[in-house]
């Protein structure tokens, strides 16, 4: 049973649908810039990818108008659901089949109104307006409840590599005949809390992000959503199909909570699970979207990972210089930016690398057009040493 | 798939066997505390000092399973809630500190994803490793993504769920009216009517496996659905019926009620409409309501279908030969789930 | 302040902030290395006694490499309060 991809969605630091953010892409414009809607002692100081829309600009920007007490982590994922729906054109009939599954993922999900919550944990108030919607399954509860969704539901949570686990879940529910179509993504915001957890960790840059640079020091937070139809070969006929999902790899890096091994253990492992799960040897590789957060630690390793498995590394970018580290939702809005690499044919630079790690083997330093992308490994890899790779193929 | 082990720390002495041979924990409350092991056979010490309740109990109930099962290619947990505690002190840092220089330890500890992880990293196991957080079906999903992964990997799966009780999270469901308004008996808490239910916590942990060979149960099929409308809910029953073989003189049921009176309609509708003079089990009675609870359920009707559990947590049982049993539970009303586990043949 | 005195309000507080788990102040000694020996803390612990410092004793780190110069044993951390406290 083959894994298509029919539709796509998303919202992002640089775009708020697939049209914007490929323009974005194309003429390598970054969404990182100063915090402008979102409060917090650090907006002043560090950098931040985020969504330049009000919540009330939010708001218009969804069909759905029963948006009593959601969050910005809900009305991301709504925005994001409803545009890759409409890609795929399905149908309400289809949307509640019980072969069609959700498989959704956040991290912070409500807890993104960490005031609010605050509040109601600690009995200050007779419950806020967001009451109802800290935990981080709310959003696909809603989403599912409001799209009339009735087959198989889920939520995961795997810290940075969320998004492509529930992508991964969703093409293992199609192979074994689980389901017919599955929803799969993920949906995060920039959050008092997620800022001063990584604060804590010191890992947040006060520049824009220099991924795979040996100047960089640290990520910038961003927020978004992005969600990817699938079908199965079964049921696709001759809609559209953007991509296939070829293979997928998990592994865990047991070695520390916070930071990759220096080996690459569960980094090597998850790509080269992925590339045997895709049937494909390394040299099939075109292109790499690499985690890339910038960090000092993943970096370094992602590169000790990648050269053991393909000497020489192919194309590869962090689109995380683009959008920011947008957490649960980064794994398949990277998953959505290789779909756009293999339809336009195109590779897109690596912003802010001015001092490759690699000299000889830098990250794509300026756009690549009209070139053939037929197989492209998406890297996503998680605190708790939470690691997943995805092969993604031209169909 | 097959249950080959199981480990469960809950509000009553389940984590030794004791509990088959004494009478349940009672409690008059409007939750109750799990009954927590000496963790040090289990955990060093230089990582518990670093684990809130939840997190000790998963690590604590796997690590009783990994010690004893190496061949292990999976894990894969189901949490609502994960380390609430952790979680939540570090929001108070956050507001009481203004957000000032705060401790990472409670913002690592809080990630759902830090139990799965550190049963990883304490076994040095680099398999397949997931986390499911779909509030009332995290478990049922961990069980889903268990059966699918067996057909991927050689050996068994370690897959489990844990939740843990905290004040913030009874303020906050007190507030969406969840929990009981005064001291209710535990024992008694299904033949109730109230509004809210009991609050409980607990983690289980069951090593599956694809091989039936000192298999305890066969877990056989698993059907979620997440839906406002109660007739849907009937319709998934129903195609789960159809997809499996049910004989129904040998099938027990065990429900989630919970006493709540919001539960209580949909429980009085389905033993309407499906069970016909069936025993009807309950656990709810025993381990108190939280969002991943149903593994308790699951834990139950192992002892049942091997005929370990004969006491005073039996509600509305007749006398039969049960060889299957049906486990339905609802959370927060809109999230329904049906379990069929069957005597290994 | 006497420095023996700091020390042995430090061991305390490092006990405390690090949840070391049946350890006492007379277990530590000044020399004892936090990191690769008896103690065994590990990054996030560092990170730890960054906050520790802070909130005891008003001294504010905010650069992790000047962190690992600070955070090697009691006898290190001592001095540098010594010679930072406002």
């Amino acid at each position: 049973m083959k894994v298509f991809v029919t539709g796509f969605g998303i919202i992002s630091a640089i775009g708020n649908n697939v049209t914007k953010n490929l323009s974005s892409l194309i003429e390598n414009k970054t969404g990182i810039d100063k915090a402008r809607f979102f409060e917090s002692k650090f907006v002043d100081d560090f950098y931040f990818g985020e969504v330049k829309l009000s919540i009330d600009q939010l708001c218009e920007l969804t069909n759905h108008h029963d948006l009593h007490g959601f969050t910005k982590t809900d009305l991301f994922a709504f925005i994001a659901f409803e545009e890759a729906i409409k890609m795929a054109n399905l149908s309400q009939i289809e949307l509640s089949s019980v072969d069609t599954a959700l498989i959704s993922s956040s991290t912070v999900g409500g807890m993104a109104e960490t005031d609010d919550l605050y509040k109601d944990a600690n009995l200050l108030t007779t419950g806020t307006e967001h009451l109802y919607s800290y935990g981080s399954g709310v959003h696909t509860t809603r989403l599912a409840t409001q799209f009339g969704i009735l087959g198989f539901s889920d939520t995961i949570n795997t810290a940075c590599s969320s998004s492509a686990n529930a992508i991964m879940l969703g093409a293992k529910l199609i192979k074994y005949g689980k389901a017919k179509r599955v929803i799969v993504g993920g949906a995060d915001s920039i959050s008092k809390f997620t800022i001063n957890g990584f604060n804590s960790l010191q890992i947040l840059s006060k520049s824009k992000c220099q991924p795979f640079s040996n100047d960089r020091d640290g990520l910038n937070l961003g927020e978004g959503a992005g969600y990817i139809v699938l079908e199965s070969s079964e049921i696709v006929g001759d809609k559209p199909k953007y991509a296939e999902i070829l293979g997928y790899g998990n592994s865990n890096d047991a070695f520390h909570p916070t930071a990759l091994s220096e080996e690459a253990l569960g980094v090597s492992l998850a790509m080269d699970r992925a590339i045997n799960n895709a049937k494909l040897a390394p040299e099939n590789i075109d292109y790499v979207n690499a985690h890339g957060t910038a960090t000092g630690n993943n970096d370094q390793v992602e590169l000790i990972g990648l050269s053991k498995i393909f000497g020489t590394i192919p194309n590869y970018n962090s689109t995380k210089s683009y959008t920011g580290h947008t957490l649960a939702a980064a794994g398949v809005i990277e998953a959505i930016y290789s779909i756009l690499s293999i339809n336009s044919n195109t590779l897109f630079k690596s912003l802010n690398c001015s001092s490759p790690i690699l000299t000889d083997n830098p990250p794509i330093n300026k756009n690549i057009a009209n070139t053939n992308v037929n197989y492209v490994l998406s890297n996503s890899f998680g605190f708790g040493g939470n690691c997943t790779s995805l092969v993604i193929s031209k169909v | 798939m097959y249950i080959k082990d199981l480990c469960y720390i809950s509000c009553q002495t389940t984590f030794d066997s004791s509990f088959f041979e004494t009478d349940s924990i009672d409690a008059n409350a409007i939750f109750v505390s799990a009954k927590e092991p000496d963790y040090t056979p289990y955990i060093p010490k230089s990582l518990l000092r670093r684990m809130g309740k939840g997190v000790r109990m998963g690590i604590g109930s796997g690590m009783h399973l990994l010690n004893k099962h190496t061949n292990i290619s999976g894990i894969i947990l189901g949490t609502a809630n994960g380390g609430l505690e952790d979680c939540i002190k570090f929001l108070n840092q956050i507001v009481d500190y203004n957000e000032g220089t705060l401790t990472p330890t409670n913002f690592v500890q809080s990630t759902p994803n830090a139990v799965a992880a550190n049963l990883a990293l304490m076994t040095s196991n680099t398999c397949y490793n997931n986390t499911h957080v779909n509030s009332g079906l995290a478990f049922e999903s961990a069980l889903i993504d268990a059966m699918l992964t067996l057909n991927e990997v050689e050996g068994d799966i370690l897959v489990g769920s844990l939740e843990e009780v905290t004040q913030a999270n009874i303020n906050i469901d007190k507030l969406k009216g969840w929990v009981v308004d005064t001291e209710t008996r535990l024992l008694h808490l299904v033949n109730g009517n109230t509004s809210g239910s009991l609050i409980g916590e607990g983690a289980g942990m069951f090593v599956v496996s694809h091989d039936k060979q000192q298999a305890l149960v066969e877990v056989v099929d698993i059907h979620t659905v997440t839906t406002e409308d109660i007739n849907s809910v009937w319709k998934v029953y129903e195609s789960f019926l159809k997809n499996n073989t049910i004989e129904e003189k040998n099938v027990a049921f065990i429900l989630g009620r919970n006493g709540d009176e919001k539960h209580n309609i949909n429980y009085n509708a389905f033993e309407q409409q499906f069970v016909k003079g069936n025993s009807i089990y309950t656990y709810k009675n025993l381990c108190g309501e939280f969002p991943t609870s149903i593994s308790f359920g699951l834990w139950l009707s192992v002892h049942l279908l091997n005929k370990k559990i004969k006491k005073e947590s039996i509600y509305k049982d007749v006398s039969m030969d049960i060889k299957q049993i049906i486990i339905y539970n609802q959370t927060y009303n809109n999230q329904h789930s049906f379990l069929l586990v069957k005597e290994v043949l | 302040m006497e420095l023996e005195d700091l020390k042995s309000r430090l061991k305390l507080q490092v006990i405390e902030y690090l949840n070391l788990i049946d350890i006492k102040p007379e277990d530590i000694k000044d020399d004892e290395p936090f990191f690769g020996g008896s103690l065994d803390l590990d990054s996030i612990d560092s990170l730890e006694l960054v906050v520790l410092l802070e909130r005891e004793y008003g001294i504010k780190i905010e650069n992790p490499q000047e962190g690992r110069k600070v955070m090697i044993d009691i006898n290190h951390m001592a001095e540098y309060i010594l010679a930072n406290k406002k």
